[in-house]
């Protein structure tokens, strides 16, 4: 399954194609995504991240189409 | 009618006369309303050469597009007129509840032209509109004239809209805006000033026309889908401000951007506003530090922490949103501890004035800010070109260029408050050196003479943003190449890439991760996406968009989709950015007509790293500004060497009747 995939300019994008779009397993998690992106354990404990800007949990279940956003500040006002 | 009402209102203040006009339907259709309605009108009706503060001058007050058809994030208005800070096209943009008033009362927009004998206001209803004496509330300070005019035009228990000038405008400080919502501010370009040239202290709104959308049902589905998103973002509890200084640092070192997806950022808007950036802009380098001449080495941690989100959240008393706002930055904070008693509360500081008298003066005085913030708030001062004007007296102080004779026997010194203060209540009562001063750094370096222009930071005139485009190389473009030069709401890489334009428009160019170095260079993709930005911004300020919902992303929040919804046009988001660059464009020629050399735009040698700074998270760093600029002309298919649109391009347009 694919999902697009927000990741802060830290990650890692080998697993993003140029859309931002992650190949997955079926049955693959929010911590599945993490993984690829090389998220540092303590930091993926900060809820700064949605599924289809809903609340979501390291084990929260994807599925294909899904959107995973991470909280960017503008660094600008 | 769809949208837009179709009608203007004249008021010649000079005769007293006030007509209503029609405006045909080809005029939305290829300017939108808002700066493109302004700039139309503007354009057919001040001859060529007008002095900005004579009679000749035309000052318009213009809605967006889209404001009161049931979309969101659209209730902002334009101010438009000759601008006599840079001689050439002047525009600012405010919030709050005015631009709904003014198609309200049955008009897109209301334009004054002349001078009147003494002071008047105008008083719009959905009957009738007459010039009133205002002979009473001149020389009171803005809120104070909002209050009076309120109370004075209020009926049956309604309460109009108001947009008012302070005493900065009546004394035609260049410096000087338009305040409405007590002491919110259009403040670029000098409006002010026009205002005040003209006596008209107010224009006081209390109309109840509805506006049409085409498509009520899609327009209330969009808006929906793009509120229920927004009511999602919050910013969990125990989440402190503090954590922006590292979440700032962090990004200082990221040698690549990445997309991100703009919404998430709206709990922190609703959460802090724009003060989020006040720590964080200056340890990631977005915020110029002592007159852009300084880094975070000179401004450190035991100064800027005083200036955090947090602090000023302890003051809150109150948030609030513009119209048909549904993520609301704005707030109001108690300061009745810490001024000499003369105000209660005040709007809590934007970033841009936290940092004008923040970082930029060296200053950790966070009370000392607040109470500025109010000050000029009342007087109707812009804090960006007030802050530069504060910045460049200190190191004129400091040269020797200015000694106690000048500011007589005011010691002026980086990060003293109190000198500080002092200063800006003489720039608004224009008194001594203040007087100099309420006038921009282009104006003031010109009297001073004696090499004070090293530290008048200024573009063609005006104080640019709080941004630091050795920061975001783009940013420098637009403070050049915009025919509002100074404006730092006009594009930047980090809107684009917030944006995702390549989402909607087919030749914009797409954005997956890159280097941040790219960002340095004057190429071809780089001007592209300024051309893009800059498009898409006028067709915002068209439509009366808010800049943070633009940034949420065009795939959260769409304006061209709300745009057919409101008309029926049925156009594409291609046709869209080709009416913004229409707008930019006619915008340029109003400049050239003016005699504005688009290549005497130029940024000041620090904007462009010359010399870089020696330390700090933009040490070394060099914007080739110029060259960007050029390439930004060419692909506007403005000439690369003049910045004069090419007469192909004038002609693409359909603007041969301008040029
Ligand atoms: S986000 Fe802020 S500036 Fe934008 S419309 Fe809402 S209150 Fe106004």
């Amino acid at each position: 399954m694919k999902v697009k995939v927000y990741a802060p300019a830290f990650c890692s994008f080998d697993h993003l194609d140029d859309d931002n779009v992650m190949e997955l397993p079926e049955g693959a998690t929010l911590n599945d995504v993490f993984q690829r992106l090389k998220i540092p354990l303590p930091l993926r404990l900060f809820p700064i991240y949605t599924v289809n800007y809903e609340k979501a949990y390291l084990g929260t279940r994807l599925k294909d189409g899904d959107v995973v956003s991470f909280l960017t500040p503008l660094a600008g006002g | 009618m769809k949208g837009y009402t179709g009608k203007i209102l004249f008021v010649d203040l000079s005769t007293g006369r006030i007509t209503d006009e029609s405006i045909p339907d080809e005029v939305y259709e290829n300017f939108l309303s808002g700066v493109g309605l302004g700039c139309y009108v503007l354009h057919k009706r001040i001859p060529e050469g007008a002095n900005p503060l004579g009679p000749d001058n035309v000052l318009g007050f213009v809605s967006g597009l889209l404001t009161g058809t049931g979309s969101v994030m659209t209730g902002r208005w334009m101010a438009v007129a000759k601008s006599p800070l840079t001689g050439g096209w002047g525009d600012a943009n405010c919030g709050g509840t005015f631009s709904p008033a003014i198609k309200r009362c049955g008009y897109d927009g209301i334009f004054f032209q002349g001078i009147s004998n003494k002071p008047v206001y105008l008083y719009v209803d959905s009957h009738k509109a007459e010039l009133r004496d205002a002979t009473h509330v001149w020389g009171q300070d803005a809120v104070e004239a909002e209050n009076t005019l309120e109370e004075e035009c209020a009926s049956a228990g309604k309460r109009p809209k108001i947009a008012v000038i302070g005493t900065s405008g009546e004394k035609q400080s260049l410096i000087s805006g338009i305040c409405n919502d007590r002491g919110r501010i259009a403040a670029r370009s000098g409006l002010g000033a026009v205002m005040g040239s003209k006596r008209l202290k107010a224009v006081v709104l209390a109309g109840n026309h509805r506006t049409k959308c085409e498509n009520p049902e899609l327009m209330k589905a969009i808006s929906k889908e793009f509120t229920s998103k927004v009511k999602k973002m919050n910013i969990p509890r125990f989440l402190s401000g503090r954590l922006l200084e590292p979440a700032g640092k962090l990004l200082s070192k990221m040698k690549s951007v990445a997309v991100p997806d703009g919404i998430m950022a709206a709990g922190i808007l609703k959460k802090w506003g724009t003060g989020f950036n006040n720590v964080m802009g200056i340890v990631n380098g977005d915020t110029p530090i002592r007159n852009w001449n300084g880094s975070v080495l000179n401004f450190t941690k035991s100064r800027y922490r005083n200036l955090g989100p947090d602090l000023l959240e302890k003051r809150e008393v109150k948030k609030y949103s513009c119209y048909s706002c549904v993520v609301g930055c704005g707030s109001v904070c108690r300061i009745d501890d810490i001024t000499d008693g003369n105000f209660r509360e005040t709007h809590r500081p934007e970033y841009e004035t936290v940092s004008a008298f923040g970082s930029l003066l060296l200053n950790g005085d966070l009370d000392s800010i607040l109470y500025i913030n109010e000050l000029l708030n009342r007087a109707g001062m812009d804090s960006i070109s007030a802050g530069h004007a504060v910045a460049f007296a200190i190191e004129c102080f400091e040269n020797g260029i200015l000694t106690n004779n000048d500011t007589d026997g005011l010691e002026l010194a980086w990060g003293d408050a109190e000198a500080i203060i002092k200063l800006v209540k003489q720039m608004i009562n224009r008194e001594g050196i203040g007087n100099l001063l309420a006038d921009g750094v282009r104006v003031a370096s010109r009297k001073i003479g004696k090499g004070s222009e090293k530290y008048a930071l200024h573009v063609g005139g005006q104080e640019p943003g709080l941004h630091d485009s050795r920061f975001d190389p783009m940013m420098g473009v637009h403070y050049c190449a915009d025919p509002t030069p100074g404006k730092h709401t006009i594009g930047c890489f980090q809107y684009y890439n917030y944006v995702q334009l390549w989402n909607e428009v087919s030749w914009a160019p797409k954005v997956s991760m890159y280097p941040k170095d790219k960002e340095y260079l004057a190429s071809r993709e780089n001007a592209t996406k300024s051309v893009a930005i800059s498009c898409y911004k006028q067709v915002i300020d068209g439509v009366g968009g808010c800049l943070f919902a633009m940034t949420m992303g065009v795939h959260n929040w769409n304006p061209f989709r709300m745009l057919n919804a409101a008309t029926n046009w049925n156009k594409t988001a291609d046709e869209y950015l080709e009416i913004g660059m229409r707008i930019q464009t006619l915008r340029q020629l109003f400049n050239v007509r003016e005699g504005i050399d688009p290549k005497g735009n130029k940024a000041h040698p620090r904007m462009s790293g010359n010399p870089p700074l020696s330390d700090g998270p933009l040490k070394g760093k060099t914007v080739p500004i110029r060259d960007m600029v050029a390439m930004y002309w060419e692909h506007m298919g403005w000439d690369s060497e003049t910045g004069i649109p090419t007469e192909e391009t004038v002609a693409k347009l359909g603007l041969a009747d301008f040029s």
